[in-house]
């Protein structure tokens, strides 16, 4: 090959290895958006093919206390004052209360619930014992150990405490399922106390591994949402 | 006449086989963690003069009916449940205790094992807090009262029993943990030794007299 084609040539190649060289990074960041992208609307598909709790324009602005983490003080909550849209139905107000809580605070780090949980159902039976029905990803994508799981149990209480006082105890289910643990730490066997009044101290009366002994109202309660999970 | 006398402890390194717990970085799992900080916390506990028992003494996963059964079959049996978490401070420890729960109207003398922790919950606070006192000396962050959290393991256990959580899997570099484990051990064991003389077995009230659980 002819000297003056090599160095023409060589020049070439080094002029698209250093072009290569500088879109590189470029490149990645692009796949790295893409990636969040589908990521994203992966999720928000799901989403919408879940029930949302209807958020009616008729209903009244109401100033509500949502229990997130605090960021100053570790392991503690902090209500945070939200105005939101509330149904006057305790059942349709505690899923509103609930998705909010799941939605997040503005402050991302500030949050107690996984950002890919949803809360599947929620019923009160007559009793005043709330079932919240939640998708599996409250087991899978939360940080696991004993503070963040109680941290996560007691927002959800003290919500549901401070917006919806018809609930005054709740039964956590995951995925239309009892479950032992949250995520392996905090027991979900029991019932927790949500509001003051319920005097019968049935947050610990009742302990049942999952599949035993639940009160007779409560077992009803739990196989309706299994069924309508199953569907 | 009630019962004195602390024999042996039960350390239980939370989860394992399959379930590695918290995972953090430079590939740090948290069964795998625990279980260093469980093996160094018995030899200070052998130091003291206390019998110990692992829950496990590898990577397998016993239930947690099984790691319970552990102490329930003992008698004069302390449980102690050892977990790190995967957020939090790190370099510090928190010890818990379960919530109260309502008093039993058994009258058989019998402990439901579902509501085994309950006639324990006293001495759990005694042990949780002096526990608690020798790990906030030594990690500057920790709490200085023991908390209360709902923690499954300990429901089923028939002896005074608490949970050491120490933080985090989320530290730079697996050295930081690493740091931690004499000072655990020498907290868990200190706090033992305190406890050991104020350990009376619980009695249940039973019509015509009573029982030792």
């Amino acid at each position: 090959m002819n000297p003056k084609w090599a160095v023409w040539l060589g020049g070439v190649l080094l002029a698209a290895v250093i072009a290569a060289a500088l879109y590189f990074p470029a490149l990645r960041r692009q796949v790295n958006k893409a990636k969040d992208l589908t990521e994203k609307t992966a999720e928000q598909a799901r989403r919408e093919l879940l029930p949302v709790a209807p958020v009616s324009t008729g209903d009244p602005m109401v100033k509500v206390k949502m229990f997130w983490g605090s960021r100053g003080q570790e392991g503690e909550l902090l209500p945070v004052i939200v105005e939101l849209p509330l149904s006057r139905d305790p059942v349709l107000r505690a899923k509103q209360v609930l998705n909010t809580l799941l939605a997040g605070p503005v402050d991302s780090e500030s949050r107690t619930l996984p950002p890919d949980a949803a809360l599947l159902a929620f019923y009160i039976l007559p009793d005043g014992t709330g079932i919240a029905d939640f998708s599996d990803e409250i087991r899978t994508s939360i940080p696991s150990g004993i503070q963040s799981e109680q941290l996560a149990v007691e927002s959800i209480v003290r919500t549901l405490e401070d917006n919806v006082p018809q609930v005054l105890r709740l039964k956590i289910l995951i995925h239309g399922q009892e479950a032992d643990t949250l995520a392996g730490h905090v027991d979900l066997t029991q019932l927790f106390r949500v509001n003051a009044k319920d005097a019968a101290g049935t947050q610990l009366d009742n302990p049942s591994p999952p599949g035993s002994s639940l009160p007779a109202p409560i077992r009803k309660a739990v196989e309706s949402v299994r069924k309508a999970t199953k569907r | 006449m009630p019962r004195t006398g602390l024999n042996i402890v039960v350390l239980d390194p939370a989860h394992g086989g399959t379930d590695q717990g918290a995972r953090g970085t430079e590939g740090i799992s948290e069964s795998d963690e625990v279980l260093q900080f469980a093996t160094a916390t018995k030899q200070a506990l052998e130091a003291q003069g206390f019998q110990v028992i692992l829950t496990r003494e590898g990577n397998d996963n016993p239930s947690f009916d099984d790691r319970s059964a552990r102490a329930n079959a003992q008698r004069g049996a302390v449980f102690i449940t050892m977990h790190i978490a995967s957020t939090g401070l790190t370099g510090t420890a928190r010890v818990y205790v379960e919530p109260d729960a309502p008093a039993s109207n058994n009258i058989t003398g019998l402990i439901p094992w579902d509501r085994a922790q309950a006639p324990f919950l006293s001495l759990s606070r005694k042990l949780g807090d002096l526990v608690q006192q020798e790990l906030s000396k030594r990690f500057k962050g920790s709490p200085d009262t023991l908390q209360t959290a709902p923690v499954r393991q300990l429901r089923t256990t028939a002896a005074p029993a608490i949970a050491v959580e120490i933080s985090s899997v989320s530290v730079k570099e697996r050295a930081e943990l690493d740091r931690m484990v004499p000072g655990v051990a020498e907290a868990i064991a200190r706090g033992l030794a305190d406890f050991r003389p104020t350990y009376v077995v619980p009695t249940i009230p039973v019509p015509g007299g009573s029982v030792h659980p």
